[in-house]
């Protein structure tokens, strides 16, 4: 038996720590730092929905640059061609955006793929995102679209004033925030414990009664919504939309970082975003260091630590555990 | 008649090209069952290192120097593929599909930061040797000698490995072990240094592809991301790691492309995605079906 609410408490202690880091880097470090902290909180979400796919439903996706950048293009489209439509209802349409494209091809990828099939289906399907992107004029071809605007947010009692970069980065960790709860949430939930029970064993779950394409689209589709929100959510920071960010190369980040952190956890991927975000600031002046110690790091965690770094972690503090019961048993052992 | 002359042309020539890649790619997809990303990064490597030897000689070149310069590096990459074969695919044995994916994936960034480090990230470019720099009418249709080229190279290699593979002691070792590798260890076959062979060779041909390649191609660190992909879905729209059906996906997607390009010339590298996505949905084993290993 699991102890639920305690798994809660010790999960929100994790995460309150987490904000707080977060909420005091405006305070403490610069304008660009605190740009980089806003993008690895993006980036620790992005991370999350992705995992959600893969520890959660055992599916390997390849291709969550589109739903990236579906979302980032939609925000940015509304807030550029149709200003008069409420910030909010933007960010949902940027979600939206991303479960419609994951609803579509998910429904063709999951009927027939597995495996690495799967992976591959969604590259493909990825790619083919990223190049209607660059030649669709109304989206600003290669160029992208530039100078979205930070947003007000009218909530009838109080305007929320988000044009300054820090109170938009603040607006980010809320968000982010949301997000993770909510994705905590459904993994712990019964649809999520079931898609678990049907990555374990799909044919024994098929035969219990359920639908396995259904459970599985249903995360995809959840996956791509929450990896489309952070898309939506990263556009007015950075202000522009290039087709970059649905170039494939963005599809491997979250893989990046959940494997580095840590794929059995669920806050893997946060610290391997943080990690990599980390790297990245350190080598940023030699051109090519960065994508050797982040491949190098990948490699030894796939060949020699799987459980990336919080399983390793886990797994020294069971094994001195482990250790330090052995020896009491064997204490009282020799005492009777 | 001229466009459609034109068209098929082009066709080939993206079919040649992909598959010089993906035979590689294909040959350890289908032995090891692992889907080398980092075919791509070591197919780039081979174009950096037959450009540094262009270079050395003064940049425009005979063409046996040429020639020399692709097998050089095909010898290059092959023994980088030893060291990766030592250090990395032999550990990746017992790891989940996902893993040693992602695993190739890990070695593809490692290729691209070393190219980056080395090379600098400049857009570098090199002529096609002069006695392939010139143009062959047929009709009204004029037909570049370096892609005929190209096409021939492709053709030559296919001939090559299918005779290879089925043939000689090495290739039918080979296609043993694919086919059980369990039994061929119990027949006493020394399985570790199949892998290996297999391994090194399949580094050798994306080597040697990056040199012949090369010309007119711009070279940069993301040269190995643009073949990966075409190479990826001629390998797994061809089935399982067979050599021929790599060969006839790499055709049918270049045709695909070609036409596809031809009446919609707004969108040029979309079809043999949608094309590939819908081959998948109806056949999900590949072109060729289930059984055919190597």
């Amino acid at each position: 038996m699991i102890d639920y609410r305690a798994r809660f408490r010790s999960n929100l202690l994790i995460a309150s720590c987490g904000l707080a880091v977060f909420a005091v880097v405006p305070l403490v470090a610069n304008s660009g730092l605190m740009f980089l902290a806003g993008l690895v909180a993006i980036n620790v979400v992005f991370g999350l929905s992705w995992n959600l796919l893969f520890s959660g439903a055992g599916l390997l996706s390849f291709g969550h640059a589109m739903f990236f950048g579906g979302g980032a293009y939609a925000m940015a489209v509304v807030s550029l061609r149709l200003p008069e439509l409420p910030f909010l209802v933007g960010l949902a349409l940027g979600a939206g955006c991303g479960a419609l494209i994951a609803l579509i091809f998910g429904f063709i990828a999951l009927r027939r793929a597995s495996g690495v099939y799967f992976a591959v289906l969604t590259l493909a399907f990825s790619e083919l995102v990223h190049i209607l992107i660059t030649k669709t004029t109304f989206l600003g071809r290669n160029d992208g679209l530039v100078g979205v605007p930070r947003p007000e947010i009218d909530l009838g009692l109080f305007r929320l004033d988000l044009t300054s970069a820090t109170a938009y980065y603040y607006f980010i960790i809320v968000a982010m925030a949301a997000a993770a709860f909510a994705l905590w949430c459904f993994q712990n939930s019964p649809a999520g414990r079931l898609i678990k029970a049907i990555k374990q064993d799909s044919v024994r779950t098929a035969f219990l009664g359920t639908s396995v394409f259904a459970w599985q689209l249903t995360a995809f589709v959840l996956s791509g919504a929450i990896a489309a929100f952070c898309g939506a959510v990263m556009v007015p920071f950075t202000q522009i939309a290039s087709p970059e960010i649905a170039y494939w190369t963005v599809s491997t980040q979250p893989i990046l970082f959940t494997l580095l952190g840590g794929a059995g956890n669920f806050w893997g991927p946060a610290v391997g975003a943080i990690l990599f975000g980390a790297i990245d600031y350190g080598t940023r002046a030699m051109h090519g260091l960065s994508e050797i110690t982040v491949g190098t790091l990948l490699l030894v965690v796939v060949l020699v630590i799987p459980g990336g770094l919080l399983g390793f972690v886990r797994h020294r503090r069971k094994k001195t555990r482990g250790k330090a019961k052995a020896s009491t048993a064997g204490d009282t052992g020799a005492r009777s | 008649m001229y466009d459609i002359g034109m068209t098929v042309f082009n066709g080939l020539a993206w079919a040649m090209a992909t598959f010089l890649v993906a035979a590689g790619l294909t040959l350890i997809f289908g032995i090891l069952h692992i889907l080398n990303f980092a075919h791509g990064g070591f197919f780039m490597i081979g174009a950096y290192v037959s450009y540094s030897i262009m270079m050395a000689f003064g940049g425009s070149l005979p063409l046996w120097l040429y020639l020399v310069g692709a097998m050089a590096s095909g010898i290059v990459v092959g023994l980088l593929g030893w060291a990766v074969d030592k250090l990395v695919f032999r550990r990746l044995r017992d790891v989940e599909d996902a893993y040693s994916l992602i695993a190739t994936y890990a070695l593809l960034l490692v290729c691209g930061g070393a190219v980056q480090l080395i090379w600098g990230l400049n857009y570098m470019g090199v002529m096609p040797p002069p006695a392939l720099n010139t143009v062959v009418f047929v009709g009204d249709m004029f037909m570049p000698t370096f892609t005929i080229f190209i096409i021939l190279s492709g053709i030559v290699a296919y001939i090559g490995l299918e005779f290879f593979i089925s043939k000689t002691s090495t290739g039918r070792l080979i296609r043993v072990v694919a086919a059980d590798p369990w039994m061929a260890q119990l027949l006493g076959l020394n399985v570790k240094k199949i892998y290996l062979i297999t391994v090194i060779f399949s580094f050798a041909m994306a080597g040697t592809a990056g040199g012949l390649l090369m010309p007119n191609q711009s070279l940069s660190p993301e040269l190995g991301g643009i073949f990966l992909l075409q190479a990826f879905g001629v390998v797994i729209l061809g089935g399982m790691g067979s050599i021929r059906g790599a060969f006839y996906a790499a055709l049918l997607l270049g045709l695909i492309e070609s036409f596809g390009t031809y009446f919609f010339p707004q969108y040029p590298g979309i079809f043999f995605l949608l094309a590939l996505a819908v081959i998948l949905l109806l056949k999900p084993e590949g072109i060729m079906g289930k059984g055919q290993t190597a």
